[in-house]
């Protein structure tokens, strides 16, 4: 049996601890093997896992130990290190490793990408000078990658839940879907164009409820209301229109937020992969580098994803997409979007069934670290 | 220390106390990825190549290796063996000078740069072009002086290398020993 220890950096936002404390848990779960998440930020961690006690050095959760780590923390190493996008670990635990009779195996777990070059650098060694063996971990889309986090049952329960689940869910969270009403959940950077979006989704016929979980978006909503803050709990109507606002929910309860709204808009890694495997049409709004190195990774993943999309729907999906992302006026690309619902929704359901069929991120690892 | 991305082709570096050298190195910078070097790196002890990926604020241990021009004087056995100015001699198999090996004829007059490593020669570098004649070429089909039709020919050690189609038996050629490419028609040497 090896032991594994997982060490993130919170940089910014949830998806760095929400990457991590998946993995973690499927390492858990599925390979019934010991794993410690190092964490440097518990109070971000607590956000999206409210049993996290910040002020705790040491705790144990879901069969997971969960270890403050500072960066003066003196660390014996597991068998196998994994290195969260790219956070650096101390001369010490390097050395710490390297004293090891059994150096443990190093992974340096990468961001997501869909770019080509991604297939060519995943698994690759990275010698170190003064260190043990280190090797690249690329998730991705392909084959040829390290693949996305998947619970082993997650599709079944989802299926599950939306028959058996999904209506008591809403309504504790205080919606009650209106008959013929589309349900869009809203969870996105900031993006003063949503004006456009918004004034486009007044001005239509449709009926739409939009679930709103606090994030950065929430600021523009608010200007957009014309309210100094939004109530959890009230419902704000502007023609066809309800805006509900939700809690901030757990990793379990956002996913089954995903699953029942019709629409999604998600944001950076994790909550972009969740949207995927709930098989509905969705958004992604991309964390922005100032570069502008977001936009090319953003076009390698459409590039993918509407292969098998028919012409108007690729073409109605890559406006939306690119308008969102490069915050300009909505209204005709959510237009040409909207006509495309049904073709965009059946593309998702086979999208998340070919991205099933392939090793999840834990079974690609699992695979790695035993050949 | 120099860090990955200071590290260009043809630097050596050290990995577990062997020597690299740096044959390719590409910076790749996507998203919230890490900008990564990925970088092929030869072995020069054992002459054993690896695709390696790294991060670009990795650290490395460069080493500038000692150098001395040497000329091939003949092969004994299964050694090539060069001789330096002072007329030292210096032996290397065949997989030490894996990446020169088909540019060895009898008789060449190339300086080379045998390269040192803790005393010891470890391989050779011929210099980036070098002259060489055509043992054997079939005739220009087409009659094409431009240069871009290209065909094949042999070398008088038997490496074959494409050349331009107006080339003929006999001919000298300059070659590219980085890329084993043809780059034009050249005199005799002296």
């Amino acid at each position: 049996m090896k032991s594994w220890d997982i060490f993130c950096q919170v940089i910014d936002n949830f998806g760095d601890i929400g990457v991590t404390w998946r993995l973690a848990r499927q390492i858990t779960t599925e390979l019934h093997q010991p794993v410690r998440l190092f964490v440097d930020d518990l109070h971000t961690f607590h956000h999206i896992c409210p049993q996290i006690d910040p002020l705790q050095d040491c705790q144990r959760l879901l069969g997971v130990d969960i270890v403050h780590w500072r960066p003066d923390s003196i660390v014996d190493p597991s068998d196998i290190v994994i290195e969260a996008f790219g956070c650096n670990l101390s001369e010490s635990i390097i050395s710490s490793m390297l004293a090891r009779a059994q150096p443990p195996i190093w992974i340096n777990l990468e961001y997501l990408s869909a770019e080509p070059w991604i297939e060519e650098c995943h698994l690759l060694p990275s010698p170190q000078c003064h260190g043990p063996a280190k090797y690249f971990f690329f998730p991705g889309f392909t084959a040829r990658t390290g693949g996305l986090l998947r619970e082993r049952d997650l599709l079944a329960e989802r299926d599950r839940f939306i028959i058996e689940e999904k209506a008591e869910f809403l309504t504790n969270l205080g919606v009650e879907p209106a008959p013929g009403s589309s349900l869009i959940s809203l969870f996105t950077y900031e993006n003063p164009q949503i004006s456009s979006w918004l004034d486009t989704l007044v001005a239509g016929e449709a009926s739409i409820q939009l679930l709103v979980p606090p994030g950065r978006i929430q600021a523009d909503i608010e200007h957009w209301l014309g309210e100094d803050k939004l109530v959890l709990g009230a419902c704000y109507s502007r023609g066809s229109v309800v805006i509900h606002p939700i809690p901030f929910l757990s990793q379990r309860d956002y996913d089954r937020l995903l699953w029942s709204c019709d629409l999604n808009f998600v944001r950076g890694e994790d909550s972009f992969v969740r949207a995927q495997w709930a098989g509905k049409p969705f958004l992604w709004h991309i964390y922005a580098q100032d570069d502008e190195a977001h936009l090319q990774k953003l076009s390698a993943f459409l590039q993918l994803y509407r292969q098998q999309l028919d012409a108007p729907s690729a073409k109605a999906m890559t406006q939306f997409w690119i308008d969102w992302n490069r915050r300009q006026d909505l209204s005709e690309g959510w237009t040409l979007f909207t006509r495309q619902r049904d073709s965009l929704e059946s593309h998702a359901h086979v999208w998340c069934s070919k991205l099933s069929m392939q090793k999840s991120l834990v079974e690609s690892l699992a695979e790695f670290i035993q050949n | 220390m120099k860090t990955a991305q200071d590290i260009k082709v043809n630097n050596v570096i050290l990995i577990d106390g062997a020597p690299w050298i740096v044959q390719r190195a590409e910076y790749t910078k996507s998203g919230r990825n890490s900008a990564i070097m990925k970088m092929k790196l030869k072995n020069l002890l054992s002459g054993s190549t690896s695709e390696t990926v790294y991060k670009f604020d990795d650290k490395m241990e460069q080493v500038i290796l000692d150098q001395i021009d040497v000329t091939y004087s003949y092969k004994a056995d299964d050694m090539y063996v060069f001789v330096d100015e002072e007329y030292n001699q210096y032996e290397l198999s065949a997989e030490d000078i894996e990446s020169v090996m088909p540019y060895i004829v009898d008789g060449m007059t190339d300086v080379c740069s045998a390269v040192f490593f803790e005393g010891k020669v470890i391989s050779v570098d011929l210099p980036t072009t070098i002259v060489r004649q055509i043992d054997y070429t079939e005739a220009s089909a087409r009659g094409d002086t431009s240069g871009k039709v290209m065909k094949p020919a042999r070398l008088a050690n038997g490496t074959n290398v494409k050349v331009a189609d107006f080339c003929e038996i006999g001919d000298w050629i300059e070659i590219d020993t980085r890329t084993g490419d043809y780059k034009s028609r050249a005199k005799a040497p002296a």
